[in-house]
Parts: structure tokens; sequence; C-alpha cells
């Protein structure tokens, strides 16, 4: 049988988004909860191979301590990166690309699914929200996202049947490895990385968006409130932020609200290149990133090269349909 | 966030750094050489946070400080030369020589004090924060205290009186992963402090204490919202201390390995602060030299102001018990 | 090596005395256990419990967060429930952290319920100045301990008492402190290998004289030695008292000290005003008044918290000299 992979991001629901935008830290017991509550409802369904990331708090070798796991079952410990960082994910994602992985748990927020996904950029996903500034992952209960995720380790469900591939931005930087985006990637006025939230609409220059979702927060509700593309569209959104346009009063955070100068918008096609200078800050799904030197040249693009995200809903559907949790007596 | 920050803040950030980092090598040198008496916890590894947060504090608002407090009190605006007599022990200290490296203080630079107790600044720095609110000034109080720390007793009740009355005080968690040489797995449940921040009813957030502009950019976050009667937060950075618990090289006892500590100092955050300003070209070769040069320069002149200070006397002993003369 | 090749007496140094005390004490008693701030990997920052993670697991050397309240709890509440623990307070100080569980819980729960409760509780802590380490790290507070009924108090001034009064200590059904003395920790004399006590409860002569006395606390003990044999050479021949145990006080060894000395000095590291001295000197003029030919005079710390500097810390202390001073000045010579 094929393996169910977890990854479980120790940093995610902690930082400055806190304080800016009135949101409660995430607390990493909760995340541990929500990892046991998931491999029950996994295991429920059928799931006997597990594989995981061996984060830096210890989140799932915890949680699979404080839970009764039937004989049988296997759970695998990926060697850690030991960097306590994003990489941790992405060497991760990389190892369970590897190990045949048929689905993936990832708990965390669009910047832990940005990382998986650099690792294994068409993994099949079940992404769980464990913020407040996300588009990527939703939130919904652990023990149904564990039973969807056994349904499709064990073939009960075929994955391709529930998953649908979802859109991503890649992003060329000069002289740099590339990166992605998974929603969007913001080229800013900042100088820093600092503590990575966008907060500061005065700072933005352009965006360029996968998905522009008015029933959102942050960078996405932006384009979302002017020009809405959803997951589906076959293009993206660009938008450049100026004075002399349209002022839209929007969430930039949870619970924050800016007036934001919007210029331009336009829709961009698959591969079509957007490009951008230097020196600026760049930030994807939300998170300052990487800092742009005077001169050097960005490209990017919107595609559907991304990951396979699992239809929850429609997967617990199909499982009802073919009775697969009832028994008969 | 951080908006418009002026080259001059980045220049003061990374001397500030440079000068905590200079004074500690140097403390500590005179420690082992034995010149300096007692006990020192020296603070290189963490300067960043005592950097970043003490931007955004102007000498009227107070901080509480720890037994690793030198950083504090440099960030803070503390001058060498008294901070080395104090450290040995002489009349012209900043605590006349009768503190020493724990208790190393100066009320008009708004230090309430490094700390011999280990938890002892949380619960003062909220007095401070009551006062403050109670005397209607635009005052914050930040204290700073250890992943050790926050296991007192002492820090919780301090948290949950600051958040019931919407204090103006900053919780500043410095988890640099050990309380002592005792390992944070093996002192505490949770991974991170600030998730406690949740319990009492207050903003709770996590940076990476390596780099100075993300621990000034949540500081600043935070001290705006004390200021703004908003209330406390606990902010928690994550960071390492290069030097064993005491000292340099300390008891020699093994409970973290080389490579460990080689890790964090890949991320050293004056290196890597350097290098981006080079990169913007905020700093040059040249004037990142010239900030260790006066750096030094004040050390020279400390040390010789502390070797040539006289030592406190019998007299002293028994001044400053108690308050005496008129009641202010 | 075996033993009995070894020449000579066996001596040991005061750290380790601790350490083979409280070994003892765990292999004795199987409900026995450490627990404290570094006692385990560390093996303490003084030392003293190096190895015995390793010997017995942290099953029974519990390193504990820095919680000084819970760790006291924990002694009170497991002792009422059938263990026998050895507390560590690494300095004495940090017991200004769970003064409330010292004094209303531990000292008081017995009488509180009615004798319902026995507290078989060992806290082994670290007192004294001499290393610069500052106002919260150097205090002498036996006095505030043995003001509280319901606990006892030992301090050792040597290696042979520390190890004989650890164990003493912890047969002891009742909650005792062993207030140890940071400066002594490389005292070395002589220490049997096998396991004895020091009964709670005496005092100990360790210098027979006629002429005068000197009680004198923890490591206070060696500068009345020094400073009687100074007073020798001046023709006074000084006993010297060990006080050792400060809860329950032996008064009976003090008062016989009296009767033949008739004149006599206290001398402790704790700040003279309020200080354990003053007690001994109430109980001498009660029980011993006739037998006194002059007032009985007091050595302490000044009125002040201990000071850092090195040029401060050494008046504070008391020493040699300043007991030779006051016996001169109780002799008029
Ligand atoms: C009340 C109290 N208990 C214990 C100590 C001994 N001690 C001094 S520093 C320290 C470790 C503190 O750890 P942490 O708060 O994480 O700060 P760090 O040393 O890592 O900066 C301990 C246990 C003390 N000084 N005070």
């Amino acid at each position: 049988m094929q393996a169910v992979g977890l990854v479980a991001n120790p940093a995610s629901g902690k930082d400055i988004r806190r304080l800016a935008g009135k949101a409660s830290v995430f607390d990493n017991r909760e995340k541990l909860a929500i990892v046991r509550r998931a491999v029950i409802g996994a295991i429920a369904a059928g799931a006997t191979r597990f594989v995981y990331m061996s984060d830096s708090h210890g989140i799932v070798k915890q949680a699979i301590a404080e839970t009764t796991i039937p004989r049988g079952v296997r759970f695998e410990a990926l060697p850690s990166s030991g960097t306590a960082s994003a990489m941790d994910t992405i060497v991760a994602a990389e190892q369970m690309a590897q190990k045949d992985c048929a689905v993936v748990l990832v708990l965390g927020g669009d910047g832990t699914n940005r990382a998986f996904v650099r690792g294994w950029q068409d993994a099949t996903l079940v992404s769980l929200s464990t913020g407040t500034n996300n588009v990527f992952p939703v939130m919904a209960e652990a023990t149904v996202a564990g039973m969807a995720l056994g349904l499709v380790a064990t073939g009960k469900v075929a994955s391709r049947s529930v998953a649908s591939q979802a859109k991503l931005i890649e992003i060329d930087i000069e002289d740099e490895e590339q990166d992605i985006a998974l929603i969007d990637a913001v080229i800013t006025r900042d100088a820093f990385i600092g503590a990575k939230a966008l907060v500061d609409p005065s700072q933005l220059k352009e965006a360029l968006l996968c998905r522009a979702e008015p029933a959102a927060v942050g960078i996405t509700s932006l384009g979302g409130l002017v020009r809405p593309v959803s997951d589906q569209d076959d293009f993206g959104l660009h938008l450049t932020f100026g004075e002399g346009g349209r002022q839209l009063f929007a969430p930039m955070g949870p619970g924050m609200f800016s007036t934001v100068n919007i210029g331009k918008t336009r829709l961009v096609k698959f591969d079509q290149v957007v490009r951008a200078l230097g020196p600026s800050v760049i930030a994807l799904d939300g998170e300052r990133e990487r800092v742009i030197a005077t001169g050097q040249r960005i490209e990017m693009r919107i595609s559907r090269r991304g990951p396979w995200v699992v239809d929850l809903a429609a997967t617990l559907l199909r499982a009802a349909k073919r009775k697969i949790f009832l028994r008969t007596m | 966030m951080a908006k418009n920050i002026t080259n001059k803040t980045l220049i003061d950030l990374h001397a500030c750094m440079v000068r905590i980092r200079r004074f500690e090598e140097e403390a500590g040198k005179l420690m082992e050489d034995g010149k300096i008496p007692g006990a020192l916890h020296l603070y290189v590894g963490q300067e960043a946070v005592a950097a970043g947060v003490m931007a955004h504090l102007s000498n009227k608002d107070q901080i509480t400080s720890t037994h690793r407090g030198h950083g504090h009190v440099i960030a803070k605006g503390g001058q060498f030369s008294p901070m080395f007599a104090e450290l040995y022990g002489k009349s012209t200290g900043y605590c006349k020589g009768k503190g020493g490296s724990m208790h190393i203080s100066n009320m008009a630079l708004g230090i309430l004090g490094a700390n011999g107790i280990v938890g002892g600044g949380p619960p003062i720095a909220m007095g401070a924060a009551f006062s403050n609110k109670f005397r209607k000034t635009k005052q914050v109080a930040v204290t700073f205290f250890g992943d050790g720390a926050s296991n007192e007793g002492s820090f919780h009740e301090a948290a949950n009186m600051a958040a019931l009355y919407q204090l103006p005080c900053v919780f500043v968690c410095e988890n640099n992963g050990f309380g002592e040489y005792t390992r944070q797995t093996n002192h505490q449940a949770v991974t991170d402090v600030a998730d406690r921040a949740a319990g009492y009813g207050m903003p709770g957030v996590v940076v990476d204490g390596m780099d100075v502009m993300a621990v000034y950019e949540a500081a600043e976050a935070a001290i705006k919202r004390a200021r703004a009667g908003d209330g406390p937060t606990l902010l928690e950075c994550k960071t390492y201390r290069y030097y064993d618990h005491v000292g340099v090289r300390g008891m020699g006892l093994t409970y973290r390995t080389d490579e460990e500590v080689d890790a964090w100092k890949q991320r050293d955050a004056i290196n890597s602060f350097e290098a981006v300003l080079l990169k913007q070209g905020v700093l040059t070769a040249k004037k990142i030299e010239n900030v260790y040069a006066r750096a030094d320069e004040e050390i020279k002149e400390g040390v010789a102001f502390a070797e040539s200070s006289p030592f406190p006397t019998e007299e002293d002993l028994l001044e400053d018990v108690y308050f005496v003369g008129a009641t202010s | 090596m075996s033993e009995a090749l070894k020449e000579g007496p066996r001596m040991l140094p005061y750290v380790s005395a601790i350490t083979e005390g409280v070994r003892q004490v765990l292999q004795e008693q199987d409900n026995a256990f450490v627990a404290g701030e570094d006692v385990g990997q560390a093996g303490s920052v003084f030392g003293y419990y190096q190895g015995l993670l390793a010997e017995f697991g942290d099953r029974r050397i519990v390193d504990t967060p820095i919680s000084e309240k819970g760790i006291i709890g924990l002694g009170v509440g497991a002792a009422a429930t059938g263990c026998r623990p050895i507390i560590d307070v690494m300095f004495m100080d940090f017991l200004g952290e769970c003064m409330d569980e010292v004094a209303n819980q531990m000292a008081k729960m017995r009488f509180m319920f009615g004798g319902g409760a026995t507290l078989p509780v060992t806290v082994l802590t670290m007192a004294g100045a001499g290393m610069n380490l500052a106002a919260q790290h150097s205090q002498s507070w036996e006095a505030f301990l043995a003001h509280l009924p319901g606990v006892k108090v030992l301090m050792p001034s040597n290696a042979y008492d520390a190890k004989g009064m650890i164990i003493a200590a912890a047969r002891d059904d009742n909650p005792v402190f062993v207030v140890m003395n940071k400066m002594s920790l490389a005292m070395q004399c002589e220490v049997p290998a096998e396991m004895y006590e020091v009964p709670l409860g005496k005092a100990a002569v360790v210098r027979e004289g006629t002429g005068f006395s000197i009680f004198a606390m923890g490591r206070m003990v060696h500068e009345a030695l020094a400073a009687a044999k100074t007073l020798e050479g001046l023709g006074v021949d000084c006993e010297v008292v060990d006080v050792r145990s400060i809860q329950p006080f032996d008064s009976e060894t003090a008062v016989a000290s009296i009767k033949k000395t008739h004149r006599a000095l206290v001398v402790h590291e704790a700040v003279r005003f309020g200080g354990f001295g003053g007690e001994i000197v109430a109980q001498l003029q009660e029980e011993a008044f006739d037998y006194l030919d002059a007032p009985i005079a007091r050595v302490g710390a000044p009125f002040s918290p201990v000071p850092y500097s090195p040029a401060l810390e050494k008046l504070y202390i008391p020493n040699a000299e300043r007991i030779v001073a006051e016996v001169k000045k109780v002799l008029g010579i």
C-alpha cells in the first residue's frame, strides 16, 4: 500500500500577524492534536503506512506517541534537515516524493505548502490551515481530512477522481535558484525580509496572482475585490499599485483593513512572462522572502503545473456512495 | 511595517550589535584572566534581540533585564566606562560596585536592573507598566527573560496581571534553547513559549532572534501596541548563546555539540546583517571596520577607567541600604 | 584500588562527601530520589551529584525546570504520600521563590493536619558569600528557617558532617534543611566510607578550652579555630563549639561550655541583626546566667545586603580577625 505523508510546520500561526492582525497564536499542542485526529481518521479508513517529517518541535513524533496505534500500522520518520526552517519541509517533500507517498497531509499556512511544493511540485495534498491568513489550505476537521488521506492512500477512492491540479507561479530570479508561489507573488519597496508579513500597503509595487479571491484576506483579496480569479480559471491576474488609480478598502490581513491604491489590472495567460526589476523585496504567498538587488531581473509565469489538491467533500461522498464505512452484521 | 526605515537606523542597529559583541568578548577575556571577579553570563550570539527591541525605546521607557544583562544595558544606552567599572567592583561603576554584573542598573536610562533571580524581572516590569498607566504617561516597560525563566511562577503571575490590567508591557522571551545546562525540551512541554500567551489573553509572536530586522519589526508592533494602550504582548525570539552559561568556556560540561553551536554561528546576526547592508550599499567594508575600531576604542577607555578607579570603602558598606534624608 | 592498600586516613573533600552521602541514601532507601535544577545531566552546578544520574537513572535523579515553588511542592507532596525526596535548591537565596511552600506548607502541614501527615523530605541548599556573587547568590538564611516550627536545620562545617548530616536528615521523618557552604566545597577531612549519621541536635566541641567559648556556625567554625589559635598566643585558651544543628539547638553543650569558661562569643556569617546568634545568647542567659562573667559578644555580617565588590565583600564577611578583636574587647585585653 502507498504511504500517507505527514508534515506539520511548528512555526506556522505565530508570526507578527498575531499582532498586526489581532489573531491568536496557534499553539503547537493544537497542531499535535490535529495530527492525532488525522492519523486516527486515516487508520480508520485503512491506512497502514505513514511517512513523516521530523519537525524541529517533534509535533508528529509526539502525536504518534500519544495515539494508540493498532498492530500492523507503520510510521517512518524522515531524517531532518536540522535547520528548523522552511528547508525542513522542502527536504521532507523531496524525500516523500521518493517514498511513494500517495497523498500528504500538510499542516501549516500558505508558506508551508509553498515550501512543500518547492520540494515536490506535483504532490497530492490534503492541506489544513493552522493560521489565519491562508488561501491554499482549507479549514476542515482533521478526522475527516484523515479519512480522506486513508481513502486515497489505500486506493479505495482513486486520487485522480477527487483531486485537481492547482495553479502556481514559477519565478526565475537572475543568478539565483528558481522559486514558486501558490497564490501570489508581490514586488515591494521593502529593503528587508524582517518579520516577513506584508502589512503596509504603501510598500506594494505590483503583484501577480494565480487566485484573486474576494472571500479571503491578504493580497489575494486585493485582486479578488477588483477582478476575481478562481482556482478553476485558466489564467491569472496582474495588479500594479500606486497613485492615480482606484482606491480599494480591503482586508490586508486578518482583522486589518487598509486603503490600497490600485493602478492597472490585467489578466495574464498561462506561461505569459511578467517581468520585474530590483531593487525590491519579493513576497511569495504573503511573506517577504527574498531581497532583490538593484538591476537584478525577475521573470514570473503562471501555469497549472502545481500540486494536486484533494477535495475532501468529494472524497467522502464517493466513500459514502461505495458504502466503504458501512459494515453489514 | 518598518516603513521608511532610515539608513541611520540601520547603521545604529549594526553598531549596537557590534558594541555588545565586542564588550562581551572583552569582558569574557577579563573574567577568564581573573581581572573581573564573580560570575559573568555573557550575551554573545543574542545581540539582535537587545538591539532590535531597544531601537524603539527611549530613556523614559523601562526595561528589566536578567543575569545575562550586559547586552540590554548597552542597547539601552549604557556606557562602557561605568559598566566595566561595575564589573571590576569599583566605586565609579553604575552601582558603585555593589551590584556587579548580575545587578547592573541605571534608573536614568530606564534600566530597572539585571537580576540574579531567574524570573525576577517580569513582575517588576509589570509594576512599572502599571505605574506608567497609573501616571498616564506614554512609557512602555519591557521585560527580558529566558526560556528557563518562563517556568517561574513570577512570569505567569506578571503575564496574567499585565493582560488583566491591559498594561503597557512587552514580554520578550529570549529563547536560547537552554536554561543553564538543561535543554528546553527537558524543562517545558511546550516548544514555543509564545504559545503560553493565549492562556493569558495576549498575543504571542515568534520571531527569528538571529535576524535583527525581524526583531525590530516585531518589537515595533508590540511596543506601539503597548504605547497605544492596547495591552501587553509576548514576543519570543529564537536565539542562541555562543558561550557557556557562565563565562566563555564555563564548566566544560557537554550538553550540546560543537556542530550545533557552529550551525547557529552560521546564522550569526551581525554577519548576516553586514552582508545585507553591504549589498544595499548602506555600509562599506571600511565603514564596518570603523564601527569595530570605535567599539575597541571605547573598550580600551572603559577598561582603563575601571582599572584606575578606586574601590569602594568601608563607609560605603552601610550606605544605600535605606533612603536617608527628606522624603521626596 | 582497594581501600586496604591505601595508607593513612580516607580524606574526602566536602563536595565528594555530599555525593557519597546522597548515593548511600539512595542505595538504602528505594523511595528516595533527588529533584532539582541541573542535578541530573549537569550533576549540579557545584558538581556534587556528578555521576549519580548514570548510577541511578532519571527516575531517581530528576532534572526540574527553574520552578522553585514547584520543586519544593514536589518534595512536600511526594513526602506526604510515601516518598523520601531529597530536594535541591541550588542557592539558598532562591528559597525566596518558594518561601510559601516552605513556611506555610512544608513546615505546618503535619501540625495543621493534627499529626495526620508525615513529611520525610530533605532539602539540600548552598549558602554563604565569598565568591563575589553579590546580593542574591551569597546569603545565609538559616535563621529564617529556624524560625519556622516544623522544620529542622543543619549546617555542616566540614566534609564529615556534610555526609553524616545528609544521612541523618534523610532518615529523619521530618523536613530537614541541610545548609551547606559553597566556600567549603574543596575542604578535605577524614570521611569514613561506610554510612554513618551525625545526630540532629548535637553540637560538637571542636576545640577544648577553659578560658573562653566561641560558638560558631557553618564555615565560621574554621574562622573561630583560626581565631582560637591567635588567642592562644595571647594566653586565652578558647573552646570552639561547632553549633552544627540550628534546629533543634543543642543548648546542653552550650551551657556546659559556659559553665567551664564563663565568657562567650557567637559567630555566624549571616547578618548579625536578627541572626541565630541572638537566639543562642538568649538561651544562655536564660539557662546559665549565673555562670556568665561578661555579656556574650556577637559577630556577624553588617546590616546590609551582601556587596559585590571584592573590596567590600572582604569587609563584609566575618573572619578570624574580627572574632579575635571582639574576644579581646570582652576580655579587656
Ligand atoms: C530563582 C533562581 N533559580 C535558579 C537560578 C540559577 N540560574 C541562573 S541562570 C539560570 C538559567 C536561566 O535560564 P534562562 O532563563 O533560559 O536564561 P539564559 O541563561 O538561557 O539566558 C539558572 C537556573 C537563579 N539565578 N535564580
